[in-house]
């Protein structure tokens, strides 16, 4: 459609094609699915309930459950989650389901271990309050340290990037205006048909950020085109293959589904920023994005897609045939979706805490001194920490009591051999809990605060940290 | 180009075997990747085909474990094309085919001597084979 479009204009398209269909293939986080048991006998009114190790929250009466896909397990966290269990049960395999609750007149059972498929689910429904994105940032890391993250695995110092979604082949973004796609339209979903059933949690189409709601039978779908997955450190997810047909109702409509790769554009993300507002350096379009190369800061960097575009394709082409055969039929939407919500950030009734304000003077040495002298600075000053100085008071590196404890065990007499090097550091304007998660990621208990200049400004320690964080 | 992953145990850390090998077989030893500290550690090497068998033999001599190069092993039942691999790989040997499925080149891949797409893996697919 979209080359027809571009060689023989607007007016023969919207002669020769009545349908355009769509397709992505992606993580899609903010999925689930509703599972009704039945009851036992004696019957339960669960309280708290787990599949395979994974809790499965507890939405409504008493054996209802929502089985949330970044939910992980309990015994392999990060490698197995709702998203496989999600999986599993579409693939015919049994799980073993347990469950505790409190007794009552009406239910006295208070505990319950089965083991089930999904033929003895009276309902097992997807039910996905935040999927298909009409498009997605660009991700990439300007730290010094692999990050781990739901945008993948991003090498330090711009080593690669990331990105999602199927650019021109998304549904949303072939009707950007939600003509066609509305609460009730038909789609593809996880292989079989489901349904849109209203916006998307964040749905912000101003932004060309648009998201959907959407239901399905999760009995009938195919895991080729919904699975379980885990992102390394960061957890769980749930590939969802969505597909929307597009009817060309109008020529207005035609020109939106020639939308192109080029014409769709992203802002490049430093994810290496751990805060709400990450800095962005500069955009992407997907044609850059699906090419594999971008540029960042005049350097050309690896970018790898997260959603499968050859799925993408796939569901696209499945669609399309479906309603080649007359095995799906389009629907209108009952109502159209809004087009003025906005993306609020969270209201915070605390006020965010900066390193700044919990930062003390540093106890400081230089490379020079004696170790006997270091080890007089920890006794007078009461401290763990002396930071390694230059003249103009940079960075050199760290020394902590248990170092200069092992140099006299050691018999080592220079403290040039025992100084550590490498650094973890902080700087004043980074929120306390990034602070906090790199001391415990890397099993220290202090950092030295620094500015741009690597001079050093101060140190926080996690005694600090512990009495704010464990003091709310 | 014989391609070889050499181990070394914690014991033979401290001798500069590499350089001996090179210098007494005068071997052009191209380096791909090293990971050794005192605890012993993993170097993939490049060895011109010519010098291959006594370099090898040199190495073994020395106490070091000489194992062929072994590339990651992909299952392609699992593997959902979504390239997430794609950009870690540090020699270029993943690439997209024309219907964007993943290509993965078996004699570029540093296997287990690099690992860096294996955890980026969303559903598990890449395995290095030890």
């Amino acid at each position: 459609m979209k080359k027809l479009v571009e060689e023989k204009g607007i007016k023969r398209a919207f002669k020769e094609v009545d349908v355009v269909t769509t397709g992505t293939f992606g993580a899609m986080c903010s999925s689930g699915a509703v599972i009704n048991l039945g009851h036992s006998d004696p019957p339960i009114k669960i309280h708290r309930a787990w599949i395979n190790d994974v809790e499965v929250s507890h939405p409504g009466a008493a054996v209802d459950l929502y089985i949330g896909a970044t939910q992980m397990s309990e015994t392999r966290p990060f490698e197995y989650g709702g998203g496989h269990v999600i999986e599993d049960l579409i693939r015919g395999k049994e799980v073993e389901l347990r469950a505790i609750a409190c007794g009552t007149a009406c239910y006295p059972r208070t505990k319950l271990e089965t083991v089930i498929t999904k033929d003895d689910l009276n309902q097992f429904i997807l039910l996905n309050f935040r999927n298909c994105y009409q498009r997605y940032v660009c991700a990439t890391n300007s730290s010094d340290e692999i990050l781990y993250t739901y945008m993948g695995k991003l090498l330090p110092r711009f080593g690669n990037a990331t990105f999602s979604g199927a650019g021109e082949l998304n549904p949303l973004m072939n009707d950007s205006d939600y003509e066609t796609i509305g609460i009730g339209t038909r789609i593809f979903l996880g292989g079989t048909q489901g349904y849109v059933i209203g916006e998307g949690t964040q749905h912000d189409p101003g932004n060309l950020m648009g998201t959907i709601m959407v239901r399905g039978d999760c009995k009938k779908m195919n895991p080729e085109f919904i699975r379980g997955a885990a992102f390394a450190k960061y957890g769980t997810t749930l590939y969802v293959g969505i597909g929307i047909p597009i009817p060309i109702l109008n020529e207005g409509l035609v020109k939106k589904v020639a939308i192109r790769d080029e014409d769709i554009l992203v802002p490049i993300v430093d994810y290496g920023v751990p805060r709400r507002e990450r800095p962005k350096l500069g955009k992407a379009s997907y044609k850059e994005l699906k090419s594999g190369k971008i540029v960042i800061n005049d350097k050309t960097v690896k970018v790898s897609p997260l959603s499968s575009l050859e799925k993408a394709r796939k569901i696209a082409e499945t669609l399309k045939s479906w309603i080649e055969e007359g095995i799906f039929y389009l629907s209108a939407p009952v109502e159209r979706l809004p087009l003025n919500t906005v993306f609020k950030p969270m209201k915070q009734s605390k006020d965010i805490v900066f390193v700044e304000a919990l930062m003390r003077p540093a106890v400081t040495c230089r490379e020079d001194e004696e170790i006997e002298d270091v080890a007089k600075k920890i006794v007078t000053y009461s401290v763990n920490h002396v930071v390694v100085v230059d003249v103009q008071g940079k960075l050199k590196g760290i020394v902590t009591s248990w170092d200069i404890t092992r140099a006299v065990a050691e018999n080592r007499k220079s403290l040039a051999d025992i100084i550590v090097r490498k650094v973890i550091t902080a700087t004043p304007d980074e929120p306390v809990e990034a602070a906090a998660r790199k001391m415990t990621q890397h099993n220290i208990s202090a950092l030295p605060v620094i500015n741009r200049e690597r001079k050093v400004l101060g140190i926080v320690a996690s005694e600090d940290v512990a009495k704010l964080i464990g003091g709310r | 180009m014989v391609r070889v992953l050499l181990k070394f145990s914690k014991d033979i850390t401290s001798e500069p075997i590499t350089a001996q090998v090179i210098m007494k077989q005068e071997a052009l030893i191209n380096i791909l990747t090293a990971r050794i500290d005192q605890q012993g550690g993993e170097m993939l090497i490049e060895i011109p085909s010519a010098h291959a068998e006594k370099v090898i033999e040199a190495f073994r001599k020395k106490g070091v474990i000489v194992e062929p190069h072994k590339p990651v092993v992909v299952d392609k039942e699992d593997c959902i094309n979504c390239g997430a691999c794609f950009s870690l790989c540090p020699v270029n040997a993943i690439k997209f085919n024309e219907d964007f499925s993943v290509a993965f080149n078996d004699e570029k891949c540093l296997g287990s001597a690099c690992r860096l797409c294996v955890d980026a893996c969303p559903v598990r697919a890449i395995k290095v084979n030890e």
